[in-house]
């Protein structure tokens, strides 16, 4: 979230907007209407960028319990056709982190459509996806824009805790490198201080 | 990095070693007058960290240093970005400013009280080696580092050789520098320097109760006609006092600042240049000695060095503050507006920028009862087993001593650190006394009669 981005009001109308259409079932197996990867891949040509083969794979699913994941990527692929988006220059590995990773995590806890009609929800969306692409709502500070999103996203607390584990657990594998006595030994320098 | 444990053997110490480097090895440390060789160490480098280190010297050997005082030079926005992305200090600070000049500075006591919020994400956790840094101006620290982190020194050396014409051309079957140390305790052992196709380097000791016999001294130095010396004004103080005949290409001096009497008796007796080296542990060398230009030319192109006083404000060239530093060539310990302890100001001298009138390196000597002299190193180790985040130490005129801790380390730990300095001075009396100094304090201070080595 370090750097300013759109208007958090306009995000919130813009999914108030959301055409019926893609909240209709995703294809899965061959059957149902939405192709979730083509969706995605015509966001990425939108903004400027090619969807990563990979990515697309994954969204080309066979599987039923991808379904809330598959309703939730068409969702924010409505949401990041936002002018605002396509005339940003979007960071690639932010976006792939929206759809491999955010989107996961959020399809978990509810449903695309309540997403899209429970206020809490609809803030909570657009307050992820603007931070996996390290932006904060235009006119909020880092502070005020970590302080909502914690408080309103249970999906971002979890990630939070997450990340700030995995920082505590690297900072205990480097203080104990540190004192080994193997890092003791130190390496040649030419001159010592 | 280790197999099978946290003892390293000599595959981890030298791993490109071959049968060249296996034979040197055994002539530095099986030649009959050869000290007693304390620790070992080795280079650490792979295959593929030589292919580094070579890279870094062919593209860092002849850039220039090419800003000037006061203009921040192009690099640093990127720099910048790369911290607040990659080091946890700097990324809870949130987004990287707009401005360099309203970046709050960072303090040895801020690396000292947590040094892996200062480690880059990027810094491999299995490859990291420290060094202890025994300064003398705070807080004792261990800092993070990478075998090709130590590696690159050599090229900043030869940079600093280049100044005075010195090219290095000792390889194969040649020793390539000797370490001095001249201390009551000393970490010493024997190396290779695969960059120099395997020459030897050795860490060595003048203190006497390092050798069998105190004319071992000469014998091994003059056995081993290394082509540069290394080591700081008190083991160069004493190499003086030595029989030595060889004659090195070139004495780097470093920790400490060397006092022109010293320079010139060094350069006189030995018939090379002498180099002055501005290094921290932290950093890295920094700059070299130019007594034509009366400064230290800065040695690294990309290290940006300001002055700042104390409110971070970043002084015009010529006026007097603390060294500062942002950059480096230690990619684990990335520094940003890095405050050095030592004091200084900026000129443009002879088309490049330099530290005019450094101060706060000199090297402070004691005395115990029976006569002898230690250096404030010596006090560092004796102190270094007592878990004291900053000390301060000095002796009278009359040769009483006291040490200043601060108030809750000094009800907890005066006893211990007093018992710590008795292998030093025996049983002469410590009086311990609260510090209440909160960052910068003159770590050492003697008021004695030749206690700066002169």
């Amino acid at each position: 979230m370090q750097n300013p981005g759109p208007e958090l009001e306009t995000l919130l109308r813009r999914l108030i907007d959301l055409p019926p259409e893609f909240l209709l079932p995703p294809r899965i197996a061959g059957k149902g209407t939405v192709h979730t990867a083509a969706l995605v891949n015509d966001l990425f040509a939108q903004v400027g960028h090619t969807a990563p083969e990979a990515m697309l794979r994954r969204l080309s699913s066979v599987r039923e319990a991808d379904r809330a994941r598959l309703l939730l990527t068409a969702v924010v692929c409505w949401l990041l056709a936002d002018r605002w988006f396509v005339k940003t220059a979007l960071p690639v590995p932010g976006l792939v982190q929206v759809f491999d990773d955010a989107v996961g995590g959020l399809a978990q806890a509810a449903d695309a459509s309540r997403y899209v009609a429970d206020p809490d929800r609809r803030e909570e969306l657009v307050r992820v996806v603007l931070a996996r692409m390290d932006f904060r709502p235009q006119g909020e500070t880092l502070e005020q824009a970590t302080d909502r999103l914690s408080s309103l996203s249970a999906v971002e607390r979890k990630r939070l805790l997450a990340a700030s584990r995995a920082a505590e657990k690297r900072a205990r594998e480097i203080r104990e490198a540190l004192a080994r006595k193997a890092a003791e030994e130190s390496a040649d320098k030419w001159s010592r201080e | 990095m280790t197999r099978g444990g946290d003892e390293p053997d000599d595959a981890d110490r030298y791993p490109t070693l071959t049968d060249a480097g296996a034979r040197m090895l055994r002539r530095l440390r099986e030649h009959p007058a050869a000290p007693v060789f304390r620790n070992r160490s080795g280079n650490r480098l792979s295959a593929e960290d030589l292919v580094e280190v070579r890279s870094f010297e062919a593209r860092t050997l002849d850039e220039p240093v090419s800003w000037t005082p006061g203009e921040v030079p192009a690099w640093v926005a990127s720099f910048v970005a790369q911290c607040h992305a990659q080091v946890p200090a700097f990324r809870a600070r949130g987004a990287p400013p707009q401005r360099f000049d309203v970046i709050p500075s960072t303090r040895r006591a801020d690396l000292a009280a947590d040094i892996a919020a200062y480690v880059s994400d990027t810094a491999p956790i299995d490859r990291l080696i420290n060094f202890r840094t025994t300064g003398t101006t705070g807080h004792p620290m261990l800092i993070a580092s990478h075998p090709q982190v130590a590696a690159r020194y050599l090229t900043f050396h030869k940079r600093a050789l280049k100044r005075v014409g010195v090219t290095l051309t000792h390889g194969r079957d040649q020793v390539g520098v000797v370490l001095l140390g001249h201390q009551r305790r000393c970490f010493t052992y024997v190396s290779v320097t695969p960059q120099m196709d395997e020459s030897g380097l050795v860490k060595l000791n003048l203190h006497p109760v390092d050798w069998q016999h105190p004319d071992d001294r000469a014998t091994y130095l003059d056995a081993l006609q290394a082509e540069v010396y290394a080591g700081d004004p008190i083991s160069f103080a004493e190499l003086l006092r030595l029989p030595v005949r060889h004659r090195p290409r070139a004495l780097i001096s470093v920790s400490m600042a060397l006092s022109p009497a010293l320079r010139s008796r060094l350069e006189q007796r030995f018939a090379c240049p002498v180099l002055d080296v501005y290094s921290l542990n932290e950093v890295g060398p920094v700059g070299v000695l130019d007594p034509a230009l009366d400064a230290h030319v800065l040695l690294q192109p990309r290290l940006y060095v300001e002055v700042l006083d104390e409110a971070d404000r970043a002084l015009p060239a010529g006026a007097r503050g603390e060294i500062t530093v942002t950059g480096g060539f230690n990619f684990c310990l990335p520094l940003l507006r890095y405050r050095t302890g030592d004091v200084g100001s900026l000129a443009m001298r002879g088309g490049a920028p330099c530290i005019v009138a450094l101060g706060g390196r000199r090297p402070v000597r004691f005395r115990n009862a029976e006569g002898e002299w230690f250096n404030n190193i010596d006090v560092s180790h004796a102190l270094a087993g007592v878990p004291l985040s900053h000390y301060g130490f000095r002796q009278a005129a009359d040769g009483a001593l006291a040490l200043s801790l601060r108030p809750h380390e000094r009800e907890l730990h005066a006893g211990q650190a007093v018992e710590a300095l008795r292998p030093l001075f025996g049983a002469q009396p410590v009086e311990v006394e609260t510090l209440e100094a909160e960052d910068k304090v003159q770590q050492y201070r003697s008021e004695l009669a030749d206690a700066e080595v002169a």
